[in-house]
């Protein structure tokens, strides 16, 4: 009979190669934790080498604070850090690292060796992460230089699991591009097996989105930045590519909170809902956005690599990122084509709006301070300019295409008084954007694209994808200033619900109501939906009412149903729009147009495609080889 | 051989009654099919969809023997109806073919083989069997098959409940927003039983039943239905589910109770009905002394009001509700009055017949 098993004190080494486990997964961990604390020593010049995929060797050089002889045993150790001193700090805490546990894991699994000068000290130190190790004297100017020899040497089955070079190579990068999008004041080299393979100069927030995602993300983004001045100090601000440059994947999604890149669910959430009904199917949004709160706030001290976040007010923080996205997306760029537009002109004006984001001199910088600082984006909505001899003709259209929004009828003769001279065509005020950034209506092509001028050149609308888009406008804010009409159900829909499911009830039963719903808790694990909203009254009572249940659980609030309604209204605006083969007059087409400079979101049609398109002079020249 | 031999209408009559339930689009083709059966001069027609089934027969069809065979029964009601009236049509069965010739007019249609269509297995004991006139039971359907739900996903809510209680028929339909229940008595005396039928089985039989003071047999069994009258036979299977307790929904006690006549409430509703939503079609009533005030709202704020003096003195009521459900009541009872029973905005309303506990109809309000 085997003897009962006795409790044991674990050895020292054994505790810290436990805790390697949660940091140190792979190289890029290593990498990341390395280059949190050279950020978190106030450099501004940080070079990477690595050998094998960062498997033989990581080296971070930076020209940090240094650290002091004595300290650099204590470095080592597990729970030590100059970061926190107290729970106080904790909670406000504005480093990346604060656990005290990085340097010491990886130590545990690899040859680790320090080599720091601080400021003022005579000459650098020289330590070897091995027992019983005393500092040595050693050469170097400034800053730390930490070296990271054989990983897994001494845990062989966690060895195992790495992958090739090239991978964990790649995903090296991928962990210094992360941390480099959020500190543009920070020079980044990094070199691969001898050989520079990306090097970032100081830069701003701009210049740094565009080094590592690429011009063409910049070209095709709209910048976020909601202003300092909220209440609870919430600010976001960075880049959000426009819905028609959507990708398949999910991949250059960037979400940071103050300065430290994080995959959060609640934030995904916002922010796929912000993109909503402008993208087209199962495409992923792309975006690069730094959300900067209260320290106080948020907790970081979720999960040993941080990279998830826990809000106080996760509610407050979802609505206000969607908000702010939202509205940014919103405008449409048919309004002011220039300022985002596809030239570069337009970009180069953009940029000098931003201020550098240079971090404070020496000391750990405070969170917030390395932010990039994004100027305030207006965007600009020109008014339209009631000079033009139809203009009235255009708003008696307008109100025509509304009041058929319901019924699909179109009376072109009641809406126009007799255009007396069709052919003769406004022609664009040379230069400038004289209140049509559209232009004016040309001609019709097949019946179904309206061709018009504009001071950049040609521009193409898709007749029905616009009008569609231009009613549903109208529709969703003509429902928006009514209250919920609710209707009450004879028989109240019974289903089984989790326990979960029935506290959220209780929970957000005030929310519920506002949304047209009243559902009630039957038992421990039932509930009854005993009103809906009468505009979904035909769908299934308690699946929507479960859906919507989970959503209010999971992010506090909900765009469910403003999401089932907008289909509805789709589909009105789909059947209310003017069809392909429909002849307009030149007065209706340039009516279509400066309804399109009005309305929100009017780049996309409901199902997230272009409904406009600009071809430059310079394009046109292009194909005809002008001016060559 | 020559199969039938007879006037167009002697076949085409029969054909309608039983085509109507065959389903344009299925996966077994020869659902879509009309089994035509001929024994001497009897030629029977039968048209099933697996759920239904209709049997008719006719005499009086002439030919050269006995026979069976199944053909496309669209393709013939078609053929048939756009020949002329007073044409002799002759249906002569050939090798896997069947023609129809009449005049000049020659089609070849393809059959499949009548041991391969699918009948119904009509269950013949514990039946439960009652007599009532066509008239009578269709005007039952009609009171109530407008509230069916369609497609619902609480599958037992799309079809009507019929229930014999002693010698008391009633049928009850609603789509969860409102019910429409109607009772009519029996000559016999039977005990409790409650069935749902389903949907399309009530449509079909709204459709076939004539006005008249003709016979319907009605036999019950637990898990299927079968009509008799005139010379067809409906069996139709039962939707297997527990209808909600709809006596629960009914109010027991109303607090005030006006009386309405039906022509002028329905005219008004039906021009207030213009300009409400499209998508819910609210519309807010307003009672107070002496008049009713019906109002609509559509979503470009254009609006509706109609009002009519009522026979009222109480406390104000300002309700609203789906002018669908309104108008379905108003449009299918045949009274000069209604009377509009209610508590108070948020609870249902009840709408009978004065002097007629037979009809009650019950509608939920819509929080506009």
């Amino acid at each position: 009979m085997p003897s009962p098993p006795h409790i044991n004190l674990l050895p020292d080494l054994l505790i810290s190669q436990i805790a390697a486990g949660e940091v140190v997964e792979r190289p890029a961990s290593v990498l990341k934790e390395l280059l949190e604390n050279a950020l978190d020593a106030g450099s501004t010049t940080i070079q990477i080498q690595l050998e094998e995929g960062g498997v033989k060797l990581i080296r971070i050089s930076d020209d940090g604070c240094g650290i002091a002889r004595d300290e650099l045993a204590l470095a080592l150790t597990r729970h030590a850090t100059s970061k926190i001193a107290s729970l106080e700090d904790l909670e406000r805490v504005g480093t990346l690292g604060f656990r005290g546990e990085a340097l010491a894991s990886v130590a545990a699994v690899a040859r680790v060796t320090l080599t720091s000068r601080q400021q003022g000290a005579p000459h650098a130190w020289r330590l070897a992460g091995e027992p019983g190790a005393t500092p040595e004297p050693a050469a170097l100017l400034a800053g730390t230089v930490v070296e990271m020899r054989d990983l897994y040497y001494n845990t062989p089955a966690r060895r195992k699991f790495l992958k090739s070079e090239a991978t964990e190579y790649a995903h090296c990068i991928d962990a210094v591009k992360r941390i480099a999008l959020a500190h543009p004041g920070v020079a980044f080299t990094l070199s691969h097996n001898g050989r520079v393979s990306l090097h970032l100069a100081k830069s701003d927030a701009r210049g740094r989105a565009g080094a590592i995602l690429g011009d063409d993300f910049l070209a095709e983004s709209r910048a976020v930045d909601t202003g300092g001045g909220h209440a609870q100090g919430i600010r976001l601000t960075g880049h959000c590519a426009l819905p028609a440059h959507s990708r398949a994947r999910s991949d250059a999604q960037y979400c940071y909170v103050n300065g430290r890149f994080v995959r959060d669910k609640l934030l995904t959430h916002a922010l796929r809902e912000a993109y909503q009904d402008m993208l087209h199917g199962s495409r992923y949004p792309a975006y690069c956005v730094f959300l900067e709160v209260d320290p106080a706030s948020v907790d970081v001290n979720v999960h040993p690599a941080k990279t998830e976040v826990r809000f106080r007010d996760g509610r407050a923080v979802h609505q206000f990122v969607y908000h702010a996205v939202q509205r940014t997306l919103s405008a449409s760029l048919a309004a002011h084509p220039a300022s985002t537009g596809d030239t570069g002109s337009g970009t180069d004006d953009g940029a000098a709006q931003y201020r550098s984001g240079a971090p404070l001199p020496g000391g750990a910088p405070t969170a917030g301070s390395e932010r990039p600082a994004f100027t305030h984006y207006a965007p600009r909505q020109e008014s339209l300019r009631v000079s033009e001899p139809a203009v009235a003709s255009y708003f008696a259209f307008a109100q025509n295409a509304r009041a058929d929004a319901a019924s699909a009828r179109f009376n072109a003769s009641d809406a126009f008084a007799p255009a007396g001279t069709p052919g003769a065509l406004p022609s664009p005020a040379p230069g400038g954007d004289d209140g049509a950034p559209l232009g004016y209506a040309v001609a019709q092509l097949h019946g179904i694209y309206v061709l018009a001028q504009n001071a950049q050149g040609l521009v193409l609308v898709d007749m029905h994808a616009a009008h569609e888009r231009i009613l549903y406008e109208k529709l969703k804010s003509a429902w928006d200033e009514r209250a919920v009409a609710t209707q009450a159900l004879l028989i109240p829909a019974v289903f089984a619900a989790e326990p979960l499911d029935v506290a959220a009830s209780e929970e957000h039963a005030d929310a519920l109501r506002e949304l047209g719903f009243d559902i009630a808790p039957m038992g421990p694990a039932q509930l009854a939906v005993r009103a809906v909203p009468a505009l979904l009254q035909a769908a299934d009572p308690a699946a929507l009412a479960r859906s919507l249940l989970v959503e209010l659980r999971e992010h506090g609030v909900t765009q469910l149903l403003a999401a089932r309604r907008n289909e509805l209204l789709a589909t009105m605006a789909c059947h209310g729009a003017v069809r392909a083969r429909r002849q307009l007059s030149v007065p209706e087409m340039n009516a279509l147009l400066r309804q399109m400079e009005e309305t929100e979101r009017s780049d996309q049609c409901n199902h997230g495609r272009p409904t406009w398109t600009q071809l430059s002079l310079a394009e046109l020249d292009r194909l005809f080889l002008r001016g060559r | 051989m020559v199969l039938i031999k007879t006037q167009r209408d002697t076949l085409l009559a029969p054909l309608q009654s039983v085509s109507g339930i065959v389903e344009k689009r299925h996966t077994l083709p020869i659902l879509s099919n009309v089994l035509l059966e001929k024994k001497g001069e009897n030629l029977t027609l039968l048209a099933t969809d697996i759920e239904i089934q209709i049997t008719t027969s006719t005499s009086g069809a002439a030919g050269d023997g006995d026979g069976a065979v199944t053909v496309g029964a669209r393709k013939l009601q078609d053929i048939l109806r756009s020949l002329p009236d007073s044409a002799e049509v002759s249906l002569i069965l050939e090798e896997k073919r069947l023609q129809v010739r009449a005049g000049k007019s020659r089609f070849s249609l393809q059959t499949l083989p009548a041991d391969d269509f699918p009948r119904m297995t009509v269950t013949e004991n514990d039946l439960k069997k009652f007599t009532v006139t066509q008239k009578q039971f269709r005007q039952l359907l009609a009171q109530t098959q407008y509230s069916m739900a369609a497609q619902d996903v609480r599958y037992y809510l799309n079809g009507l409940l019929l229930l014999v209680d002693g010698s008391e028929l009633r049928a009850v339909a609603t789509d969860g927003h409102r019910l429409a229940y109607a009772s009519m008595p029996l000559e016999a005396e039977l005990p409790r039983q409650e069935l749902i039928l389903p949907r399309k089985t009530v449509l079909e039989l709204n459709r076939l039943l004539a006005d008249n003071d003709e016979p319907l047999s009605i036999e019950m069994s637990p898990n299927q239905i079968r009509f008799q009258f005139g010379h067809i036979v409906l069996v139709s299977k039962l939707i297997d589910g527990k209808f909600p307790d709809y006596e629960r929904v009914i109010p027991a006690t109303l607090k005030n109770i006006v009386s309405l006549n039906r022509a002028a409430l329905l005219q008004s509703m039906v021009r207030a009905a213009i300009l409400t939503n499209e998508k819910f079609r609210g519309v807010r009533l307003v009672l107070s002394d002496g008049s009713l005030k019906i109002m609509a709202a559509n979503a470009e704020q254009e609006e509706a009001l109609e009002e009519i003096e009522v026979d009222y003195h109480g406390d104000t009521l300002d309700v609203g509700f789906n002018v669908g459900y309104l108008l379905d009541v108003l449009n299918n009872t045949s009274v000069e009055n209604i009377e509009w029973g209610f508590n108070d905005a948020n609870s249902s309303a009840l709408l009978t017949v004065p002097g007629n506990d037979r009809f009650k109809y019950v509608v939920m309000p819509m929080r506009i």
